[in-house]
């Protein structure tokens, strides 16, 4: 299988081992869109971390280079994100978000009393979650070893369950998370994606580790039993997971991105996944195309709103775009690239004299401007002095243009720094209803932009109207992972999905937040875990709603204002 | 001074020039090379007022700025506004959401989808520019989004109202304001009481003597909204249009100037939302500006509100006086408040209340604020012992469920209006109705006595009291009722 680069006006610049890179030419199309082309308004994202009280950088040698994940979620019921961000070979450090609504970025470090320092060290990645169906937000966390898996208790305070659970952290260098709830279960099932096995003979190259695939065993109980986790072999260097209903069916599969630069013989994949019977990939005979990328990031969205998501891989140098190609079925998952009509190849800086191709990292499809039409957001940096890669690789933000391609604002908006970024989230961090951005840089501290909204002579504007939805599942699933939601505004119709999983080493768990441009108000149905459609919810703009599943209303949820 | 006569006047004052498409009329054709208009050539087909105004207007507006905003307001709200000014939308509908047409319409006018109408005052002139319409007046409402072509009047498709007057149009948007407000302000003490005790804490939606039903506030910043009534769940005061829809006249203005002449402000429909600036596709861009929706809002919120008179006749007077005891007796006044305090004649443009699609107040440096007491009318206004404006609307900005199981005249839509059903309706401001038959929503009655005996739901007793009552009293509620008049 060739290399994947889509430009199609390119010229080779060298051969670097097997890595063929190209450079564009100055009369690259995807370069030629004019300043002025984007109309809709640009966000201006102003960085203020050091101010906000953060103060986090992951660093570390050869493994560390991957991961530098953060997790969005709220640890003590104030539904404001808090953010847990990985270390490295620093330890991991929790900061309890303190912001007023539509004011400065503000958060409190805190200890994390339920971890040694051992455990606090070596972190790649997390994901929040609630395992345990209760009250509070338990978070998973991706190490080099063993896997932790922390009980959410009351105040941001965790505590380490891998015992309770049978859960086997193992001791793998892990760097990917998704989990999903199988039918009927009321415990979810957890994907671990490894990368390489440093212990094999010849490693790094070929020796990529078995990812797992973490099954609870019973059916009742206040808590899983993981005493017997499979190994999902074969395995590619996974670097981003995400449980996937790709095909409508109801029953998400697995979907892995893997990078090219270790495994030998491998692919992305797709792992199909029926209740009680062993994962099975998708094969070239079922359809399944083989692609072979450096895939760091996956990030899910419906742009077409045909029910079937697209998929936005971030890799170096092309991202991709998968989408359903006119071959497809329901059973056989055949996908084409779509990046480069939709331009959105993002292959190279967009800003600067640097001309080779970037390294994309967090991927992320979200509304900054609410205009309704999503965004994409990759934190891009160079691994970590690759001399045929960006040096100056500055993070993208691929705007929507309602035509159903992106416009590259990132320098506009401010978020192209002279940085590595690795993990990320776009989340509303100060209840303001535009959403913000924190990416984890390695070695360098970690970037937090307020999105201010647009940018005036005078001042600041708010952008777009906007909705932020919470899910309530029941008594399990709280979060109703798996759940999708239709947001109806005249003639358009939004979704968003409810994953844990995909992006980079970076999990969110919190308001599902979508744009409404002009309108000011929107019906909303859900389809819950398990099918079941909700009835119409009908609520006002620029509002936070909760919706739980069997309520009539909706109910309306105001952030503290002191 | 008649409309000819201001347009001509305003023909000879613009500075600015328009393309005249030869053709442009009644049928979108194709058009041969473009008449440019000069501002010195008083036959002119163009509107001169729309650029009048070229800078939105911010801070406090004096006597002379106000003055000429609302001069040139009115010379916009009685435009008939042309081609070349953008009149038209063949490829939108009349949506509040910029909405493509699924199907292009040859001609300029439609009279059930619009566009119906070629001026704001072509509709609103009874008994003087301003004022409400008759019969013929009448506008299909419908969402515009699905079958916005619809060529039929079954209720089905629309709803069909009457159109409303606007006189004392900025003291209930005020009116408004603060009891969103206040309403506000009520929320967030039971959100902190709550958050304080760690408990539900239940409080009523109180404003101005008018009750909208409770919510229950939770610990944890949740809010239960079941016991919310007459107003929406954003618990915004919205006090225009027959169902309360309406935030402001500002939003009014953008939706109608859309809807019924095909005239589009740039503030929703220009680029920075459809990424077009000429989005209906009748080949002029950017229609109106935003400071020419804030002369429209400046003209119609300094309208006079309506007046009770004395009648010249004795027997009218004297039967007035009874008329006016008996509204009370009749529970009338228990929705139509006869008046409702307010605070502050500062009116400002834009208002904090608006969304994006509307300006409002994030979106300016500085929103124009203009003192309504600067108005010769306004002297007129009581004031109650705090000093207020008693502002005498005849009614409670709330909507009310007006049928039951056996009078429902009222309930002859089939559509439901932005979440609000369909036989629930904003009390109607008896201001002014001495002036402006036909009457109700849809203006099915020609007597006053036959709206009255409509009433059915929350207005069912007052009704009752009103059918039980002899008929001199009831000749008496009518001949005060006749008073409140639009002069």
């Amino acid at each position: 299988m060739g290399v994947h680069f889509s430009l199609r006006v390119c010229v080779p610049l060298l051969l670097a081992g097997n890595n063929l890179v190209f450079a564009a030419t100055a009369s690259d199309p995807l370069q030629e869109t004019p300043a002025t082309a984007f109309p809709y308004d640009i966000p201006h994202m102003q960085e203020e971390a050091v101010a906000a009280g953060i103060e986090h950088s992951y660093r570390g040698p050869w493994e560390y280079f991957v991961g530098g994940g953060v997790a969005s979620f709220d640890c003590n019921a104030d539904r404001m994100p808090d953010l847990f961000m990985a270390g490295g070979v620093e330890p991991a450090q929790f900061f309890v978000n303190e912001s007023k609504k539509g004011g400065p970025l503000k958060f409190r470090k805190i200890e994390l009393p339920g971890l040694s320092g051992r455990d606090k060290t070596r972190v790649l990645g997390a994901y929040p979650i609630n395992f345990d169906n209760d009250a509070h937000t338990d978070l998973v966390v991706l190490r080099l070893g063993e896997n932790l898996i922390l009980k959410g208790e009351p105040d941001c305070s965790f505590s380490k369950a891998n015992n309770e659970l049978n859960f086997d952290g193992g001791i793998d260098w892990s760097t990917a998370f998704a989990a999903t709830w199988e039918e009927n279960s009321i415990f979810p099932t957890m994907a671990f994606g490894n990368y390489v096995d440093r212990t094999a003979p010849g490693s790094p190259w070929g020796t990529c580790a078995a990812n797992i695939l973490a099954r609870p065993l019973n059916a009742e109980g206040s808590l899983p039993d993981y005493s017997e986790a499979l190994n999902l072999e074969p395995a590619h260097c996974a670097l981003s997971v995400l449980f996937t209903d790709w095909n409508k069916s109801g029953q998400p599969s697995l979907r892995v991105t893997n990078d090219r630069q270790y495994y030998r013989g491998g692919q992305e994949q797709l792992w199909r996944l029926e209740a009680g019977r062993p994962p099975r990939q998708f094969s070239s005979s079922q359809g399944w195309k083989p692609l072979r990328i450096w895939g760091m990031g996956i990030a899910e969205a419906d742009l077409d709103q045909d029910g079937l998501p697209e998929y936005a891989l971030s890799s170096m140098g092309d991202t991709m775009l998968q989408t359903l190609d006119p071959d497809a079925d329901a059973e056989r998952p055949t996908y084409r690239d779509a990046a480069y009509e939709k331009q959105m190849t993002a292959h190279r800086p967009y800003t600067g004299t640097d001309l080779k191709p970037s390294t994309g990292w967090h991927t992320q499809f979200a509304d900054l401007n609410n205009d309704t039409h999503l965004d994409l957001f990759i934190a891009k940096g160079n691994v970590e002095a690759m001399p045929d890669f960006a040096a100056f690789d500055p993070d993208n933000l691929l705007m929507g243009d309602g035509q159903g391609k992106f416009v590259e604002n990132g320098a506009k908006a401010g978020i192209a720094l002279d940085t590595r970024g690795r993990g990320a989230a776009v989340v509303d961090l100060n209840a303001d209803g535009m959403q913000d951005l924190v990416v984890v840089n390695r070695e360098a501290n970690a970037s937090l932009f307020r999105n201010m909204g647009a940018q005036t002579e005078w001042g600041h504007r708010p952008m777009g109207n906007w909705l932020a939805i919470e899910l309530r599942n029941g008594k399990t699933n709280v979060n109703a992972i798996g759940a999708r939601i239709s947001i109806k505004t005249g003639n358009v119709t939004q979704s968003r999905m409810v994953q844990i999983g995909g992006g980079h080493a970076s999990g969110q768990l919190g308001f599902a937040h979508v744009g409404l441009g002009v309108a000011e108000r929107a019906t909303i149905r859900v389809q819950w875990p398990g099918g079941d459609w909700s009835h119409e919810y009908r609520v006002f703009a620029n509002n936070f709603v909760q919706l739980t599943k069997g309520q009539p209303e909706a109910l309306y949820w105001y952030p503290r204002e002191r | 001074m008649s409309v000819e006569n201001k347009l001509s006047k305003r023909f000879k004052t613009s500075s600015r020039f328009f393309p005249l498409h030869a053709l442009a009329g009644l049928l979108y054709v194709s058009w041969p090379a473009a008449v440019v208009w000069s501002a010195d050539e008083p036959w002119a087909e163009t509107t001169a007022a729309i650029g009048q105004t070229e800078v939105m207007p911010a801070g406090m507006l004096g006597e002379k700025e106000l003055l000429e905003l609302i001069e040139t307001g009115e010379q916009l709200f009685s435009a008939k506004f042309t081609r070349p000014d953008g009149a038209g939308r063949p490829a939108a509908t009349q949506a509040i959401i910029p909405t493509k047409v699924r199907h292009r319409t040859e001609q300029a006018f439609a009279r059930l989808p619009g566009p119906d109408a070629q001026a704001c005052s072509s509709c609103h002139n009874d008994p003087v520019i301003g004022g409400a319409g008759d019969f013929v007046t009448n506008v299909f409402v419908a969402e515009g989004f699905g079958n916005a072509n619809f060529d039929t009047s079954d209720p089905q498709f629309s709803n069909e109202r009457g159109t409303n007057h606007l006189f004392g149009a900025g003291l209930l948007e005020l009116l408004a304001r603060e009891m969103s407000a206040d309403l506000a302000i009520t929320r967030r003490e039971a959100l902190d009481n709550a958050a304080q005790r760690q408990e539900p804490v239940k409080v009523e939606l109180l404003t101005k003597g008018v009750s909208f039903g409770y919510l229950t506030a939770m610990p944890d910043g949740l809010v239960d909204l079941k016991l919310v009534d007459g107003v929406d769940d954003d618990l915004i005061v919205r006090p225009f249009s027959q169902k309360g829809v309406m935030t402001s006249l500002r939003q009014f203005s953008v939706n109608a100037m859309n809807h019924h002449h095909g005239m589009q402000a740039t503030e929703r429909f220009g680029a920075r939302w459809t990424a077009e600036p000429d989005f209906d596709e009748d080949t002029v861009s950017d229609e109106l500006t935003a400071a020419d929706i804030s002369a429209l809002v400046a003209w119609q919120a300094t309208l006079a509100p309506p007046v009770q008179i004395q009648p010249d006749d004795v027997n009218w007077q004297q039967a007035a006086a009874t008329g006016k005891s008996l509204f009370g007796q009749f529970e009338c006044s228990s929705c139509h408040k006869t008046s409702l305090p307010l605070k502050s004649l500062s009116f400002a443009d834009p208002g904090a209340l608006d969304v994006a699609g509307t300006i409002n107040t994030t979106q300016v440096e500085s929103p124009a604020i203009y003192d309504l007491a600067l108005l010769g009318w306004a002297k007129d206004l009581p004031r109650n012992d705090k000093g207020e404006i008693l502002v005498p609307l005849f009614g409670d900005l709330k909507r009310h469920k007006m049928t039951d199981r056996s009078v429902a005249a009222l309930g002859n839509e089939l559509l439901s209006q932005r979440f609000v059903g369909r036989d629930i309706f904003m009390t109607s401001e008896l201001w002014g109705i001495g002036s402006t038959a036909p009457y109700g929503h849809r203006n099915d009655f020609t007597t006053l006595d036959e709206i009255i005996l409509a009433h059915g739901g929350a207005g069912r007793a007052a009704r009752d009291a009103y059918l039980d009552a002899d008929p001199e009293a009831r000749s008496a509620l009518i001949a005060f009722l006749k008073t409140l008049v639009i002069e």
